[in-house]
């Protein structure tokens, strides 16, 4: 048995990969992430000013969107990877040329000049691109023939070169982290100040090159930071990602901050889904105790008017829409409407928090009465009718004539030998019932304004917080496979047949 | 082949196709042949709607020196209005009002062929049947398109006011509203002889909206299903032909969509659309809920695809998307039809859910939505009327579902 359950586990752990990798594949194409046309929201101009792109660096740098999806093969970039993207900078930093013919050194013709997209994607390229391109910068810097773009590489070596800080977007950073930090900022400042003038002269730049970049270069430390071992190279490719990012917060159960209230989503979630859980759990639990009695009363009477009565009232209950009905009781039985005889919604009174334990219960399950009962009909509905065909299979089954002509009493056959033995498919019925509550109770908290999973899905759909969309689809997402496990479980402990190695 | 097989043609064994014997089944169970009707009749009303509910007369008589200038003489405004592209501005309505004189030509075209064409046998007759529906479907789809690109829309007319001048003579639908005109001084009522379920929030009649709502949800019901039916097929079918590592990795697809609830799902999808039409929710539905078809295609095709007469057709060297297509395909779609028949209610039951979540497309005229303004306002009718509709077309559907699944079943067969 053992055996059998760490076995069906570990199987579980492929799914829960891909299950993630499905998540992390919808949130990358999710809408509403600033792409660079929106983190300078006016455009070109924005480009240029220096607080606007940094702040938006950060940003990226923050949520790793400066990241490859994927892979990550950055270490193999070389100067003329990027050649390019420097030159447009460089074109775009050049003057442009007046239109009344006067002489403009190093002018550029206004037809000739790069719009604004193409600046904001090489922009965006040569920042995303991290420290990986410090050489490569170095290298056009020192190499290239216009003079412009050398000044334009080393305006960029001055924000790529600069060192990488430790857990710092993090809020509980340690002492040695602090203190590691704090040097760093030292250094940072200093390769900061190693600029030039974007239309700075060629005496200027070789200048600035042989006082401060070479020596910094050529440092021991620096030629083993961008000397990559293969071990290095597989490490960055693997785990310098975003996908890798996001599968170790996952991992360490961070699924980041909603947007809407900027806090972490777990917590709310894990409140939402107690609330759920309940609504699920009581549905469930008598769905299976009502359609099981029902199902095999029914089969027992196959043929007479009692079973075509249930089963033609079972498959009214089946189409019968949950929202409808719910908005049937909520606008007959609630407070304010014709009978009062439950809340209009809600989990529990407003002062529920000050009763002792049994009162709060009391409370919760008062509210609970309407919801749990418009999410059970459907699915007793459908377990009943197949806890009929599951006791109509057996019942004719050659054991159960031998348990009669043993003499064993009527009651005795049905409960002991046919129930027991027909009811087993219904069991496997959990692992598909499970989503379908999990899915059903959206239209029913939002009906009874129940604070679960369903309802903040739907806030937060209103509100466009992907963050909480995606956490949502992920957790309802493990429990439906936790529900499966269990349903699996469970059928390998009621069917002997079934053998666990 | 060589041409002595061909010089002399045998007669043809009249056989029953397998559609043939299904229908032949099917009509032993009087529910779901009745349900099969009743739901003929939805879709017959549905397609007539702008006969029964519409703000623009029939024809209109205006004599000389009455109303504005150039308004006078005899017009046929309602024709018009049905292609035009202000009044109906959504995708669906313009496909029904085309279907409107597409399917009385459709049905005269089909008894004419059956009464006068000149067939051999049975099965050459059904063979033309097929070609001509077929034909037709595309044609009238086409044409379908070409009116709802071509964006033709004509100048607006305030008909009702336009009747109501001395001497006007006008015939209009008995029902005079568009279940898109609002009348905000209307707003609101209870139900009268003037709107038979009262009007909602903006003064819309209520009545016609649950009239052109029938439209939306036919037509959700049926698209969503043959889209996710197409996916599940192909998907099955090369999974269940080819097995191996094919086999394995849409398996693992499958397992891998199984754990998401199908309804969150829908609604994560759903939370990347801004403004969703009615094509949108077709197509969040129908890309979510292929799993089913396609393990069940699979499994049929585990089945079949050991027979002798695939072995056959293998041995007569066929290709092999035809031995797929044309010897295995037909014989499993069995099941494919009843879980089809029962989608068509789960994705009207779908639908009708997001729309009353307020996440359907916010101007189409969807039971939900009516639900939705209902449960807000507090209006008995407006709760009343589209929680039946929904029950009652989702029940036809359930039960012409059973039917089809008795039909299906060899074991069942009277």
């Amino acid at each position: 048995m053992t055996t059998y359950i760490v076995k069906r586990i570990l199987l579980m752990i492929p799914t829960l990969f891909l299950i993630i990798l499905v998540v992390f594949g919808l949130l990358q194409i999710a809408p509403g992430k600033p792409t660079p046309s929106q983190a300078s929201a006016s455009g070109a101009e924005n480009t240029q000013s220096m607080e606007g792109r940094e702040s938006h660096r950060i940003f990226k740098e923050q949520f790793g969107l400066d990241k490859p999806i994927f892979l990550n093969f950055r270490y193999g970039l070389d100067a003329d990877d990027i050649r390019e993207d420097i030159e447009v900078l460089a074109d775009y930093a050049r003057p442009i040329c007046p239109e009344d013919a006067t002489q403009v050194a190093h002018c550029m013709p206004a037809d000739q000049r790069p719009t604004s997209a193409t600046v904001i994607a090489a922009q965006d390229r040569i920042e995303d691109l991290s420290f990986y391109i410090t050489p490569a910068l170095y290298q056009i810097a020192q190499t290239a023939e216009r003079d412009d773009v050398r000044a334009t590489a080393i305006i960029h070596l001055t924000v790529n070169g600069q060192y990488k800080l430790r857990n710092e977007f993090s809020a509980n950073q340690s002492a040695e982290d602090e203190a590691y930090n704090k040097s760093v900022y030292q250094k940072n400042r200093d390769i900061r100040s190693w600029t030039v003038a974007p239309d700075a002269s060629a005496a200027e730049i070789d200048a600035i090159l042989a006082e401060k970049w070479t020596p910094w270069m050529q440092d021991e430390t620096n030629t083993a930071r961008f000397d990559y071992t293969f071990n290095e190279k597989f490490w960055i490719t693997v785990t310098d990602t975003r996908f890798a990012k996001y599968m170790g917060n996952i991992l360490r159960l961070d699924f980041g901050i909603s947007s809407a209230d900027k806090q972490p989503i777990l917590p709310t979630v894990w409140e939402k889904v107690k609330v759920s859980a309940i609504l699920g759990f009581f549905s469930i639990f008598f769905a299976y105790l009502i359609s099981v009695p029902l199902g095999v009363w029914s089969a027992y009477r196959q043929g007479t008017k009692a079973d075509e009565a249930v089963t033609i009232g079972l498959f009214l209950l089946y189409s019968l829409p949950s929202f409808f009905t719910a908005v049937l009781v909520l606008k007959w039985l609630t407070v304010g409407q014709p009978f009062e005889w439950f809340p209009t919604g809600g989990f529990m009174s407003s002062g529920a928090e000050h009763m002792t334990t049994l009162e709060r219960a009391t409370n919760i399950a008062y509210h609970m009465v309407l919801p749990v009962f418009c999410l059970t009909y459907g699915a007793l509905a459908s377990l009943s009718r197949y806890a009929r065909a599951g006791l109509l299979d057996v019942i004719r089954a050659d054991y159960i004539r031998t348990a009669r002509a043993k003499g064993l009493s009527e009651s005795m056959v049905v409960i002991k030998h046919a129930v027991r033995n027909g009811m087993i498919p219904i069991l496997t019925l959990l692992g598909t019932l499970l989503p379908a509550i999990i899915g059903g109770s959206v239209v029913l908290e939002f009906v009874f304004n129940l604070p679960g999973l369903g309802l903040y899905m739907l806030d937060s759909i209103f509100v466009r917080d992907y963050n909480a969309i995606m956490a949502i689809t992920l957790v309802s997402a493990v429990l439906t496979l936790i529900g499966i496990l269990l349903s699996d479980l469970s059928y390998a402990i009621v069917d002997p047949r079934i053998s666990f190695d | 082949m060589s041409e002595n097989t061909h010089s002399a043609p045998a007669p043809r064994p009249d056989y029953k196709s397998y559609g043939e014997i299904v229908w032949g089944q099917f009509k032993k169970y009087p529910m779901s042949r009745y349900s099969l009707w009743a739901i003929g009749l939805m879709f017959l009303v549905a397609t007539y709607a702008p006969i029964i509910a519409m703000n623009v007369p029939f024809i209109i008589s205006v004599p000389q020196g009455v109303g504005p200038a150039g308004a006078q003489g005899m017009q046929f405004p309602w024709f018009g209005v049905l292609f035009d592209s202000n009044f109906y501005e959504s995708g669906v309505d313009i496909f029904f009002n085309v279907l409107m004189f597409g399917f009385p030509l459709l049905l005269l075209g089909l008894f004419g062929l059956t009464k006068f064409g000149n067939f051999e046998d049975k099965v050459a007759l059904r063979r033309a049947r097929m070609r001509y529906l077929a034909g037709s479907s595309l044609v009238l789809l086409i044409v379908c398109i070409f009116v709802f690109l071509s964006n033709f829309s004509i100048p607006y007319v305030d008909y009702e006011q336009l009747a109501g001048l001395d001497g006007v003579f006008s015939i209009f639908p008995p029902i005079p509203y568009a279940y898109r005109e609002p009348d905000i001084q209307a707003a609101q009522q209870g139900m009268s002889w003037l709107h038979f379920l009262g009007t909602d929030r903006a003064g819309r009649d209520v009545f016609t909206r649950l009239l052109f709502g029938t439209r939306i949800s036919l037509t959700i019901g049926v698209v969503a299903v043959a889209i996710y039916v197409s996916i599940g097929v192909v998907l099955g079918s090369i999974a269940g032909y080819f097995g191996g590592k094919v086999d394995a990795f849409i398996l693992r697809m499958i397992e891998v969509m199984l754990c998401f609830p199908t309804f969150f799902l829908i609604l994560t999808v759903r939370g990347f659309i801004d403004d969703p039409s009615i094509f949108h929710i077709m197509l969040i539905i129908g890309l979510t809920g292929w799993t089913t078809v396609a393990r069940l295609v699979r499994g049929e095709f585990l089945r079949l695809k050991n027979q002798e007469f695939v072995q056959a057709a293998l041995a007569m060297g066929l290709s092999q998307s035809r031995i797929i297509f044309r010897h295995i395909l037909p014989n499993a779609l069995g099941p494919v039809l009843v879980s089809a028949t029962f989608g068509v209610a789960g994705a009207i039951l779908i639908e009708a859910s997001l729309s009353f979540l307020g996440l359907g497309p916010p101007t189409a005229p969807s039971w939900g939505q009516i639900l939705t303004t209902g449960r807000e306002t507090g209006q008995w009718p407006l709760i009343i009327a589209p929680g039946i509709a929904i029950f009652i077309t989702v029940s036809l559907l359930n039960l012409v579902g059973e039917g089809v699944r008795d039909a299906t079943d060899p074991k069942m067969r009277k």
